[in-house]
């Protein structure tokens, strides 16, 4: 993975943990890297690897086993999907509505697209 | 090795003048770097990047200003000095000697050496053990002195652009091997380099060097958000940054791109959308080649301010 230059790497580092957990990659209650192996792995400092952990337990993702490592929050996966719906239209219908506007396409015309995707 | 931190572990600079003649590489420095992060030193050749780390490892003495390391005068002091380690962009090694040799003498000039790592990152770089140094490529120089640095485990490192000629591949297995090792032996770490971009997530905090004073030191992220580009229509962009900071400015065409310094208000989202002006956030090379025609250009106009 390369990050991104328009987002601070800890953010980018939080999401990508988050979608790992989301499409049931670290499956609940199963532990994450540390921030040692983060850091080795993606080739940034420490303290930022660290920041993406604490972000991702202060949204109730991962969970500190005092000793252990982190973990993944039972609950975690449904929690992200509640959170990725609501999002669903900030993240992705609004800005697809304002290119389909800037093409001279009416809301049913990008209706009519998605009815009639193969996928 | 367990660094014990206390309030007077780190690097404490006050007023520190270096000159070569006539010359003034540094003048009136302060720089505060307490013990245990990674800091890029960053800034154009000729900003006194080289003397502000060979005056701090008393590879040359000052011509004024005091040094603390650890609260100690580092200054022909045995007890701070082989806590340090300095590998110097073009590091000359005693030539007659093999890469063999002289890694056994190293656990001599670094008690904390670990022979074992510093084989490990030989082979992993392919350095030839058996060649004397000096025939060693510009590659494979670099990267013998990356595995000097790292396996001295010196609790001040300093790397001098450490990777002339090195490959990509070997670029990566450095940075690899430079956190890996960071994170189960925290040091303090200070790199200069101009591949501002590739390192920075290296980094927790850059120092931005120019002509002998520091002109920016924060953390990278907040370094990357202290500026913002505007992107549109050359007029719409002008009338947009009028009042605003703009520290660097370039067009194509019709369309200027305005590095303005300050953060990004809802509002300013509003304003710049309906004026056809896209904000996008700025990389760190450009943020500091930015601050660095900036100071100029302050340095010639310094009566506006």
């Amino acid at each position: 993975m390369a990050f991104a230059n328009d987002r601070p790497i800890f953010l980018e580092l939080a999401d990508t943990i988050a979608a790992d957990v989301l499409a049931g990659l670290y499956p609940e209650e199963s532990q994450v890297p540390s921030t040692t192996e983060l850091a080795a792995h993606y080739r940034i400092n420490p303290a930022t690897a660290g920041k993406a952990l604490n972000t991702l337990v202060d949204a109730g993702i991962v969970y500190k086993k005092r000793g252990l490592g982190m973990f993944v929050a039972t609950g975690a996966p449904e929690a992200l999907r509640r959170e990725r719906r609501a999002e669903l239209h900030t993240h992705y219908i609004a800005p697809l509505l304002t290119e389909a506007k800037r093409l001279g396409l009416t809301p049913a015309d990008v209706v009519d697209l998605i009815t009639k995707d193969p996928s | 090795m367990t660094p014990t931190v206390t309030e007077t572990s780190g690097i404490q600079i006050r007023q520190l003048h270096k000159s070569y003649g006539s010359l003034d590489v540094l003048s009136g420095l302060d720089l505060t770097l307490p013990a245990g992060h990674i800091y890029g030193l960053v800034g154009p050749n000729g900003a006194g990047k080289t003397t502000l780390m060979s005056t701090i490892c008393n590879h040359t003495f000052p011509s004024g200003g005091t040094i603390l390391v650890d609260g100690e005068n580092p200054a022909e002091n045995a007890g701070v000095l082989e806590r340090m380690c300095f590998i110097h962009e073009d590091q000359p090694y005693n030539d007659v000697f093999s890469v063999a040799s002289i890694l056994h003498v190293m656990p001599n000039f670094y008690p904390d050496w670990d022979a074992a790592l510093a084989q490990r990152l030989v082979a992993r770089f392919q350095v030839p053990v058996e060649r004397r140094a000096r025939k060693l490529s510009r590659g494979q120089k670099s990267a013998f002195a990356i595995v000097i640095s790292l396996a001295s485990r010196a609790a001040y490192t300093f790397l001098d652009e450490p990777y002339l000629g090195l490959d990509p591949t070997a670029r990566e297995i450095f940075y690899e091997e430079l956190m890996t090792d960071f994170g189960a032996h925290p040091r303090t770490i200070i790199m200069s380099t101009h591949l501002i971009d590739e390192a920075a997530a290296l980094m927790e905090e850059v120092i931005v060097l120019h002509e002998g004073e520091i002109v920016l030191q924060a953390d990278v992220d907040d370094a990357r958000s202290s500026a913002y580009v505007a992107r549109g229509l050359a007029d719409e962009v002008r009338a947009f940054a009028q009042g605003r900071d703009v520290i660097a400015q370039r067009t194509l065409g019709r369309i200027l791109s305005a590095t303005i310094r300050g953060q990004v208000t809802p509002g300013d989202e509003d304003k710049a959308s309906a004026n056809r002006i896209s904000l996008e956030p700025v990389s760190l090379q450009d943020l500091i080649a930015a601050l660095g025609i900036h100071t100029l250009t302050n340095a010639l106009t310094t009566e506006n301010r």
